[in-house]
């Protein structure tokens, strides 16, 4: 009985020691984290590379808490985020739009395409200063900039999942004599959900470079903004401190995104059956 | 002959369905650019009477599938009539019901989401056909598995559910596309048999598109032999077996008989 109420009857550490025999990516591949610090730690204690070019870890650390406790840090990382999602749901929206615009004209689309292609291959950053001259070093040139990259991945996915809706799944709906309207609310749309996530995917990520590649050319507040200021001030401890918080951030907004796709897109593992 | 009187005493789609008339029907497909044609269909003309189980069976590339789109207005023939009912087939018809090859079961919709899905696009009330819904899975046997999503199904019972889909809009014809094609010997002969059990109680016109001989000759009152380059009618061998049918009939050297014929028309397109 006893052994019964006690589960499968092993204790904790020898589940744990299991878990690891048979998963041991679990435990190696945070160790390889910790020696990595370790050594730069090293490297940089010793003064083997200058701190002031490469800060040893805990002087990093140093730097998050001071940016932390900062009163004007969180206005910062507020302004670069608001003009993350900004553009991202201004591009998103639009290139959704702008992409079953496309599939439903088909005119329309053949003259539009070449453009989006066009506009997919240049680099977008190069307009980066174009933007700043135009709509000034606010928060507005940085959404522009955030909409500019973010915006083609979601149209090209919109337009290839939209087209690439099953020849049996459209004869069924043909067959039910089915509307424009429900065959593509009833179809076409959930069909292209997967691919259009997809793109969000890239696109939320891609916005994120956009609003910092825009405060980098110019700009008074914002991530970006820092990781340039500090750069000139060579507090290089700092700078790798403001890198991390992007880091995280562009982790979170992934994180948010993966989940909204899992929610959304239950069934993206699954195939079409049939 | 007995069995034929018997069903069309029960059956009701029987008695109001149409019959079928294919005409001097060709059709050929052309590129876009019109230059390469592919004839598919050459001079084909037969018939269906309503309530009748009437089987397609030919090599791959005879055209049944076609044949099958153009008597459900999916497509035009190049030339030829088809009718229904007297009337020309000018586009799908909504009490025509399909069925295809692979399942085609929306991934986002539970079974039962599935098989409302024709009841969404005719306008109907969606409440009142959920027990209608229900019946019919249950007369498929997935009454069990109504909110399980298509993924989370044996394809046996994706088919099922497909068939749900078309019985929902109580159709007086199905055109079905070799429906059990990719499903396994032992699952296939159940689903012909339970086919063949909905069909007897309701007598629908039913066109099966098979390239088993003697799936084809198991099911059907009569047989469409086709043959190849292009597609067209070699011969209609009519079925005598008694009905309801069972497995134990594939013994009997009537069977055998029928199914040696149709073999041997297909031989001759060798």
């Amino acid at each position: 009985m006893q052994r019964a109420r006690n589960g499968s009857g092993i204790s904790p550490s020898q589940r744990i020691y299991r878990l690891v025999q048979n998963r041991p990516g679990i435990i190696l591949s945070p160790l390889s984290l910790g020696l990595l610090l370790v050594l730069w730690e090293l490297v940089s204690r010793a003064e083997l590379v200058a701190p002031i070019i490469l800060p040893p870890p805990t002087r990093v650390w140093d730097g998050l808490v001071i940016l932390f406790t900062a009163p004007w840090f969180a206005q910062h990382v507020w302004l670069t985020t608001a003009e993350t999602l900004s553009g991202f749901a201004i591009g998103g929206v639009g290139a959704i739009l702008l992409g079953i615009a496309m599939v439903n004209m088909p005119l329309f689309k053949e003259v539009v395409y070449p453009y989006v292609v066009a506009f997919q291959v240049m680099p977008k950053v190069v307009l980066a200063p174009i933007f700043i001259t135009w709509f000034g070093l606010g928060i507005e040139s940085k959404i522009v900039m955030a909409i500019a990259i973010s915006f083609f991945p979601v149209v090209i996915n919109t337009v290839v999942g939209l087209e690439s809706v099953e020849e049996n799944a459209m004869l069924l709906m043909r067959s039910l004599v089915a509307s424009r309207q429900q065959i593509f609310w009833k179809l076409a749309w959930p069909a292209a959900l997967p691919s259009i996530f997809a793109g969000l995917k890239t696109s939320l990520t891609l916005a994120l470079i956009g609003a910092l590649v825009a405060e980098f050319v110019t700009a008074n507040e914002g991530l970006g903004t820092l990781i340039i200021t500090f750069s000139f001030e060579l507090k290089v401890y700092l700078v790798f401190a403001v890198i991390i918080v992007v880091s995280v951030l562009g982790l979170a907004l992934y994180g948010i995104m993966e989940y909204l796709d899992r929610k959304v897109v239950f069934w993206r593992r699954s195939h079409f059956t049939g | 002959m007995l069995s034929t009187a018997s069903r069309q005493k029960q059956s009701s789609a029987g008695a109001r369905a149409d019959p079928i008339e294919i005409e001097n029907v060709g059709k050929v497909f052309r590129t876009r650019l019109g230059t390469v044609e592919v004839e598919a269909l050459r001079d084909v003309s037969f018939s269906v009477s309503p309530g009748q189980f009437v089987s397609f069976v030919g090599p791959s590339g005879c055209g049944k599938s076609t044949l099958l789109k153009l008597i459900g207005g999916l497509i035009e023939p190049s030339c030829g009539r088809i009718t229904v009912g007297g009337v020309d087939v000018k586009g799908p018809r909504r009490d025509i019901g399909m069925m295809f090859q692979t399942p085609v079961l929306f991934p986002w919709r539970t079974v039962l989401e599935n098989v409302l899905l024709p009841i969404e696009v005719f306008g109907f009330d969606r409440r009142s056909a959920i027990e209608r819904a229900r019946y019919i899975l249950r007369l498929v046997g997935l009454e069990e598995r109504e909110h399980a999503y298509p993924y989370e199904l044996s394809g046996g019972m994706q088919q099922r559910a497909a068939l749900s889909r078309v019985l929902i809009i109580d159709p007086q014809i199905i055109l079905m596309d070799e429906p059990f094609g990719a499903i396994d010997e032992f699952t296939r002969e159940r689903l012909n048999l339970e086919l063949l059990r909905i069909w007897e109680e309701r007598g629908q016109t039913i066109i099966f598109v098979t390239h088993s001989i003697v799936e084809a000759v198991f099911l059907a009152d009569r047989v469409v032999v086709m043959g190849t380059a292009p597609g067209c009618v070699l011969s209609v061998v009519d079925v005598p077996l008694p009905r309801p049918r069972s497995i134990e009939l594939m013994k009997s050297p009537d069977f055998a008989g029928i199914v040696f014929g149709v073999r041997e028309y297909l031989g001759v397109a060798r």
